[in-house]
């Protein structure tokens, strides 16, 4: 019983950047909003401790928006509230302009063990035509101080982008991995609706987005990552030995987690859902024959700093059939570089029957998306990384019916 | 001396024709002197006005409330309204009671406004005496306005010239009225000036159709002779026409028959749309109204036919009837296989009120079971694909259209085929005839050479051209249909200005060294996406055709090379390139419902493509032919 993983969701930023449609809103620095916020966060926390659901948690991860735009006191504050329940791994996201010398020392004080770098890229112009905020030698200092201070450093990346040339890609990669990180993150940049970037090219995809330009570099980051020896565990992430985030890692493997703040996410048990009702008896009961729940906050910030509890909070919420959890299992399995294993094939073959199961992995690997693993799983090879919906739609097809949603 | 009728303002009731003094209106409407009957059109640049006033006529007639007046009464079909367009002809009555102290009886009939419907404009025309041109007063004659004065010159019909919104202050009545008379040659000292907002004017021009619009013509005591504009059919009634008579009277009872498919009926009523039906006593000389006919089958009854009596038929039938015959042909194919017997219960249902349509069942290789269905034009073809979409819920797919082929074959024999996939092998084929159109065009000079330029770059022939008047000239030509159908019209508008207005009528059929172009998806021939074209032609129609699919087909797994072929003569090539990238990388602090979603949203696309072989290739790809030229 209990969940894996805790994440909290910090909605918090200095500005907006120009192609985020995350859950986060540039905010005067100072704002007692962001103080007010935090400690209804880490009072969350301790009631989800105190009714028994962080029991079994190993891993948490302090995500946003800019966590450490909340400041030295207030984020030592609550990354204080989360450290108890996650003693394997707690990761802290940050900003180079706001990952200060104080700030880094309140993380280490509190208890995070690892940061997370919004980096994105070390050339000035890609970063100021994506309305970053901070430069690139500020950028390369914060994962330096990172690393000096003892923490696992990560840094994310962003390939796709505005401005961005093959040479200058491999100067970021190599730019980051100079500083003696040991885990980097590299996404294409996605162009979404209702963002800047979405409005400057609502009429068509921009060459230097383009399908064939992501998959290159996509591809010249897993080289020079590879090179460097970080090996990609999974689609979007590349560790050094025994560097992989656990906690990102829970997402993928069917670990519970709970979500706490603006848009966070979290998947329970039915269990768990059960217990989780006690606190908010707003929650429908989940359906008969409900195996897992997926749960999403809808309470705003303000909402959810004036909040007494989780069972002030409203949400989105999923109610997914063992067969269809079990069809889900396997969709996110194929993200990792290990894939799915033995064990949970074998789970899938009883939930959803040996026949369909064995014919969609069939059709995996005739597709050339996936391959077996000597161990008997299956794992993704280089085509299943790039066309990776194809491979993980081709799981989520085995789910009988349509998930059933509710709002409250 | 002529009776009054009681307009219904004093009577303080609805219509005219009021459910208390009805018996007064009826038993004097039959005996409807002619010099008291107009029939008239309006005609008008498209946003000049035509709908609003045909709707203040209704209103200052008193035919219809002003409370009841939704606005462009005379349209009723939903997508008529959407699009704008007019597709059935539709007339209605209204009761004028003028200044010289006589109430006329008006028959407003609406026209179809699209080239795909010419034989039809033609009908309505036919049945009426005058036209009412309306021209902005602020744009002035404007092309249309050129074009339809010119069908309705041809037509011999009356003018009327009226000048509308002249309530705006940008109004210049007295220069669209030099205009009018420098441009179309019509006499416009007497123009009407009217405000369709307001209301003003709109007097004058019932009285002005009064003075310049003849009356019509006919003798009543002779034998029957109605011209058909247009039919529907009716659950309870079966077929209902709507005719002018041009000598005699149509009375319920009346063994009637139709002049040109001879079948014979006993009349089940006639009347008048005011706008609502309104049944009558008869239906008298010169005169529009309905019939109700009783026969059950809409192909029994053609636009374009004359009815008469049965034991007393006139001598001669109405000019100009031929029968309606579907032009253009494609496949169309339910992308999902299973809904082929509701598609065809679709066409059924539709065919009951639009008699034109045609169909065969066809077989494709790469779309399953379809029909291979006959239309008017293009246009006819997007409506009735659209209605079948929307009104009956189907995903269909449309092919290439192609026109009736006559191939004579090298055993003597000859075939008709219209679908490409009925071609014969090349070897087994003597010779290929294509229908020609003769054409009509009226233009001014200006555009005579950007015209010829056109019929030339379509294979048609330039017969004669005449000066009308120094403004305009007619131009006579030959085309094959297979150009016409495709985007001349479109290009004829535009290269024209829209000043063109365009006739035509079926011509013989000749020979042609026309070739059957193949489509290859990887390596596959689609059989769906063949069609015939001129030999000349065939290697820029490949080409373009091969790069237009390249754009409509999205990226696939693998590679698609993409061929046009004649024969196994692969003369064009292009390719959809594999995809490469198709994965959300990013994790929104572990909101996977997101991730899901998307694939599921990826999925729903795919179903809305038709697999051909291992290829997925979207609706709009089958009519890429139609598209070639948008560049």
């Amino acid at each position: 019983m209990g969940v894996g993983a805790l994440y909290v969701h910090v909605p918090f930023c200095r500005s907006k950047c120009a192609y985020c449609d995350f859950s986060s809103w540039a905010t005067r620095a100072g704002d007692p909003l962001m103080g007010a916020y935090a400690a209804s966060a880490a009072r969350m926390v301790s009631q989800a401790g105190s009714m028994g659901l962080l029991r079994g948690c190993r891993t948490g991860y302090l995500g946003g928006g800019t966590p450490t735009y909340l400041g030295a006191d207030v984020l030592g504050g609550l990354v204080a509230a989360m450290a108890p329940h996650c003693p394997s791994e707690l990761t802290v996201e940050a900003n180079p302009d706001s990952l200060t010398d104080d700030v880094l020392d309140a993380l280490l004080g509190a208890g995070a063990t690892r940061v997370s770098v919004g980096v994105q890229s070390t050339n000035a112009a890609e970063l100021a035509a994506l309305g970053r905020v901070h430069g690139p030698a500020q950028a390369l200092d914060a994962l330096s101080r990172g690393v000096a201070a003892g923490l696992d450093v990560s840094c994310d990346l962003m390939c796709a982008t505005p401005l961005q040339t093959d040479e200058s890609w491999e100067r970021s990669l190599a730019d980051v991995l100079s500083c003696g990180i040991g885990h980097v993150s590299v996404y294409p940049l996605q162009i979404e609706d209702d963002t800047a970037l979405g409005r400057r090219y609502a009429d068509g995809d921009p060459a230097f987005n383009a399908e064939d330009v992501q998959a290159a570099r996509m591809e010249a980051a897993e080289r020079a990552l590879g090179a460097a020896g970080l090996a990609r565990y999974e689609v979007a992430s590349y560790a050094r030995p025994g560097k992989a985030c656990a906690h990102n890692r829970a997402y993928w493997t069917g670990v519970p987690y709970l979500g706490i703040g603006t848009g966070a996410s979290g998947m329970l048990c039915a269990g768990d859902y059960a217990i989780l009702r006690t606190a908010a008896p707003r929650l429908p009961k989940a359906p008969d024959g409900t195996w897992r729940v997926r749960l999403t906050v809808t309470s705003g910030r303000r909402a959810f700093a004036e909040a007494a509890g989780m069972g002030d909070l409203s949400y989105d919420l999923e109610f997914l059939t063992e067969q269809q959890a079990a069809a889900e299992d396997l969709m996110l399995g194929m993200r990792l570089a290990k894939g799915v294993g033995e064990g949970l094939l074998a789970h899938a073959r009883r939930a959803l029957g040996a026949q369909a199961v064995d014919a969609a992995v069939a059709e995996a690997r005739r597709e050339g998306l996936a391959q077996e693993r000597p161990d008997g799983g299956l794992a993704p090879t280089r085509r299943g990384w790039l066309l990776g919906n194809e491979l993980y739609g081709i799981m989520w097809d085995l789910a009988p019916g349509t998930v059933l949603e509710a709002s409250a | 001396m002529s009776p009054r009728i009681l307009p219904a303002r004093r009577c303080g009731h609805k219509f005219t024709f009021c459910p208390t003094h009805s018996w007064v209106m009826m038993g004097r409407m039959n005996k409807t002197d002619l010099s008291l009957i107009r029939n008239f059109s309006i005609v008008a640049h498209i946003d000049h006005g035509k709908s609003t006033i045909s709707d203040r006529i209704l209103e200052l007639t008193h035919t219809v409330d002003e409370r009841d007046l939704s606005s462009q009464m005379l349209d009723s079909m939903d997508i008529e309204q959407e699009r704008g367009i007019t597709i059935k002809s539709n007339a209605v009555r209204v009761m004028y009671a003028a200044d010289d102290g006589n109430t006329y009886q008006f028959n407003l009939i609406d026209t179809p406004g699209h080239v795909d419907f010419t034989y039809e404009v033609s009908r309505s025309l036919a049945a009426c005496e005058g036209a009412v041109l309306v021209v902005d007063a602020t744009q002035g004659v404007e092309a249309q306005t050129v074009s339809n004065a010119n069908l309705a010159m041809n037509a011999n019909l009356d003018i009327v010239p009226c000048i509308n919104k002249i309530d705006l202050p940008s109004a210049h009545p007295d220069e669209v009225k030099e205009e009018i008379e420098e441009d179309l040659a019509i006499p416009a000292d007497d123009a009407v000036c009217v405000s369709g907002k307001t209301g003003e004017g709109i007097h004058d021009l019932l009285e002005a159709i009064v003075y310049l619009v003849s009356p019509p013509k006919g003798d009543a005591n002779a034998p029957l002779k109605a011209l058909i504009l247009d039919s529907y059919f009716d659950e309870y009634r079966g077929v209902v026409a709507t005719v002018r008579v041009f000598d005699g009277v149509m009375r319920k009872g009346d063994r009637l028959k139709m002049m040109a498919l001879g079948d014979t009926f006993l009349c089940d009523g006639v009347g008048c749309k005011r706008p609502l039906e309104t049944s009558l006593d008869e239906l008298g000389v010169g005169e529009v109204g309905y019939v109700v006919t009783g026969l059950k089958d809409p192909a029994l009854v053609k636009t374009g036919d004359t009815i008469t009596y049965e034991d007393r038929p006139c001598a001669e039938p109405c000019p100009g009837y031929h029968e309606a015959k579907p032009m253009v042909f494609t496949g169309l194919f339910p992308i999902d296989n299973k809904q082929y017997e509701n598609l065809r219960d679709a066409l059924e249902k539709l065919k009951v009120n639009d008699p034109s349509l045609t169909w065969t069942p066809e077989t494709s290789v790469a779309l399953g079971f379809g029909f291979r269905v006959g239309f008017l034009g293009l246009l006819h073809m997007e409506v009735v694909k659209e209605r079948l979409e929307r009104e009956f819920g189907l995903d269909l797919i449309a092919t290439s259209p192609s026109v009736n082929y006559h191939v004579y074959k090298t055993d003597g024999s000859m075939i008709e085929i219209t679908s490409p996939q009925d071609l014969p092998d090349v070897t087994r084929i003597e010779r290929i005839e294509e229908p020609y159109l003769k054409a009509k065009v009226i233009v001014p000079p200006d555009f005579m050479g950007a015209v010829m330029q056109l019929v030339i770059d379509h294979r048609g022939e330039t017969r004669d051209m005449v000066y009308l008047s120094e403004k305009s000239v007619e131009m006579h030509f030959d085309i094959p249909l297979a150009e016409l159908i495709l985007d001349f019209f479109d290009q004829l508008k535009s290269r024209t200005k829209g000043y063109a207005s365009l006739d035509y009528e079926m011509g013989e059929y000749r020979a042609s060294d026309l070739v059957k172009l193949d489509i290859l998806l990887a390596g596959e021939v689609v059989d769906a996406l063949s069609f015939i074209v001129h030999r000349d032609k065939a290697y820029d129609m490949a080409r373009a055709l091969c790069d237009k699919l390249k754009e409509i087909i999205p990226r696939q797994q693998f590679e698609v090379p993409i061929q046009g072929a004649i024969g196994n003569k692969i003369i064009s090539r292009s390719t959809v390139k594999a995809h490469r990238k198709d994965v959300l990388a990013k994790c929104y602090g572990g909101d996977i419902s997101r991730k899901r979603k998307l694939l599921e949203k990826q999925k729903e696309g795919k179903k809305r493509m038709k697999s051909i072989g291992s290829v997925e290739v979207p609706q709009e790809a089958f009519l890429a032919v139609l598209k070639v030229d948008d560049e």
